[in-house]
């Protein structure tokens, strides 16, 4: 590969936990490895230097105040790549729970008798503000496809996140199916990607990778169904990380 | 020696000699299941198993397989793998033998396929015959594979005392040769192994309603069938009954680059036509947009295009695909569906 000059690389978070910075920051000496590829130049994470030119900006959080919105549409303008790190930027994450009730019963529950003072609007993933480039999924995000994405980036490729289920994987890596534990398990519908990390760990799918785009919900219903959960049980199942469609699975539920 | 016993307290000093022979794979425990792994404590080998969740085609044909390594700058290729070690498959089912028959055959096939061919030519099997249904989802009956029909290097029965086994290759021979506690079988062993074979008559029944042969005829006239729309309207699309069938073997290939940007390994992975995506070709067109249409390519894979190019049966009758489907898909309901609507 040619020498050229390298890429800068900022990280800036949103509403979130900052976990999938944080996971990031553990890939540990492949780290230094990356330093060999790129200009770390803004990562609060791991560096108290912050600056403001970059080519590549990773984006860790959803958009929920009008704040969010120009902030992003700033970053947007100067980055020639754009990111979304993670669930909530990715498809709006546990975030996207507060579009469930109107905002002003949000703001009640959560700030009470300050809430006529705060700002916010409902939760949005990144793209629904501005264009995003690259998407890698997962609350938090699995390090193998940060890294993954992280090339197909250096080489001005697109990458291609998996269309099929966790199933695909959870079956390669030999798991006891979670269904047959009785547990009920995002797996089928879940986009794969995330090599069934939380199974091959003995957790099951939360489905924090977001829905397939045709999740066969009608059969995974009658699934869920066969193991005992109610419409209202799938339905939460459905939408802990995947609220910005949640209105589509209400009409299929109920 | 064609037929030789091994009394059952040996089994483990046997295994210790088969782990020194070679790698060894086994059956064991794992949670409610079963799974082949390589031994590490002889102990831990199951004889009496629930089909394991993947087949031992992880072994001659794995999940995720490396190709070739190559590098971009000065662009060459090189052998991923340079030497193949000599394995043991131990305790496969016969079911399971019938799935290794049916891969060898797909994949001698021209142009044969170099990456089967240097793990096949490692492989040693030694078979263990079922003498009772291992659950209520096999058909192995009506496929005819609840007995061994060859396939193996050793096969294994269990005459209650001792096993009697039947050398079957070179290799198998060399396995039980040498050793004072393998003894040549004695004609009171075979005439034990002729009246478990008997026996075994009343244990085992035809899962299909129908003779096999007529299975062939049946989904030869069922393309259209409504059965079909009833198992897509079950299905998740979730890709486990390939994953688990000893005899599907579609894969995609994949490049990865390390970090350097510069070196990488090609990658097979298994792939599924169950998957959304897997007909799909340039311009958008999908050739096999529902799950129904998914579900009946799978069934004809077993039960017509095989029989057609091949002329056997790709079902080996394992029941894994009926196990592992949480929404309830029936191998022997949807067989004995069509075979119904024949008779109608």
């Amino acid at each position: 590969m040619k020498k050229q000059a390298k890429p800068r690389v900022a990280f800036f978070d949103f509403t979130d936990c900052e976990g999938c910075q944080l996971q990031f920051a553990n890939i540990g000496t492949t780290l230094l490895d990356l330093t060999e590829l790129v200009d770390i130049v803004n990562f609060r994470e791991i560096m108290s230097e912050a600056g403001e030119d970059y080519d590549v900006a990773f984006i860790e959080g959803s958009i929920t105040t009008d704040n969010d919105v120009k902030r992003i549409k700033k970053i947007r303008e100067k980055a020639k790549v754009l990111i979304a790190l993670g669930a909530c930027a990715a498809i709006g994450g546990v975030n996207g729970i507060k579009n469930r009730s109107s905002l002003d019963l949000a703001k009640q529950r959560v700030y009470g008798d300050k809430a006529d003072i705060i700002n916010t609007i409902k939760a949005m993933p990144v793209h629904e503000v501005v264009k995003v480039d690259y998407v890698i999924n997962g609350c938090p995000v699995y390090v193998p496809e940060v890294l993954a994405v992280l090339k197909s980036i250096l080489m001005g490729k697109p990458y291609v996140v998996p269309n099929y289920p966790v199933c695909v994987e959870c079956k390669m890596n030999e798991n006891v199916c979670r269904y047959e534990k009785d547990q009920e398990c995002m797996g089928p519908v879940t986009r794969a990607g995330c090599n069934s990390w939380c199974v091959n760990n003995g957790n099951r799918c939360y489905g924090c990778r977001g829905l397939l785009d045709k999740p066969a919900s009608d059969a995974a219903k009658d699934i869920l169904t066969k193991y005992g959960l109610k419409v209202e049980d799938i339905l939460n199942s459905f939408t802990l990380y995947n609220d910005s469609m949640g209105e589509k699975y209400d009409q299929e539920f109920r | 020696m064609k037929y030789a016993t091994l009394n059952k307290k040996d089994l483990n000093k046997w295994l210790e000699h088969l782990k020194k022979s070679a790698k060894l794979y086994a059956p064991r425990k794992k949670e409610n299941l079963f799974v082949f792994r390589p031994v590490k404590d002889v102990g831990d080998v199951v004889l009496e198993y629930v089909p394991t969740i993947l087949p031992p085609k992880k072994y001659y044909f794995p999940q995720k397989e490396k190709l070739l390594k190559f590098k971009i700058e000065p662009f060459q290729t090189a052998k991923a793998i340079e030497g193949f070690e000599d394995f043991i498959l131990f305790g496969v089912h016969t079911c399971d033998i019938a799935g290794i028959q049916c891969m060898d055959v797909v994949f001698r096939d021209g142009p044969e396929d170099p990456n089967y061919l240097n793990r096949k030519d490692k492989m040693i099997i030694i078979g263990i015959e079922c003498l009772r249904y291992c659950d209520k989802y096999a058909n192995c009956a009506s496929m005819g594979n609840h007995v061994p029909r060859g396939g193996y290097d050793l096969m294994m029965v269990d005459l209650g005392e001792k096993f009697i086994i039947h050398i079957n290759s070179e290799k198998g021979e060399k396995l039980v040769s040498k050793l004072d506690y393998i003894k040549e079988a004695a004609e009171a062993d075979m005439n034990a192994l002729e009246r478990c074979r008997e026996a075994k008559k009343k244990v085992f029944k035809e899962e299909f309603i129908g003779p096999l042969g007529k299975v062939y005829g049946v989904f030869d006239k069922s393309f259209g069938s409504d059965v079909w729309k009833d198992v897509g309207k079950k299905c998740v699309a979730c890709g486990n009954c390939t994953a688990v069938c000893p005899t599907c073997y579609c894969f995609d290939t994949q490049d990865d680059l390390e970090l350097s940007l510069n070196d990488g390994i090609r990658y097979r992975i298994w792939n599924s036509c169950q998957m959304d995506d897997f007909a799909k070709v340039a311009g958008g067109e999908d050739f096999r947009k529902g799950r129904d249409t998914r579900q009946r390519h799978r069934y004809y894979r077993k039960f017509k295009y095989p029989v057609d190019k091949f002329n056997r049966y790709f079902c080996t009758g394992c029941g894994r695909c009926t196990r592992t489907c949480m929404a309830g898909i029936n191998l022997v309901e949807t067989v004995n569906s069509l075979l119904s609507q024949e008779t109608l």
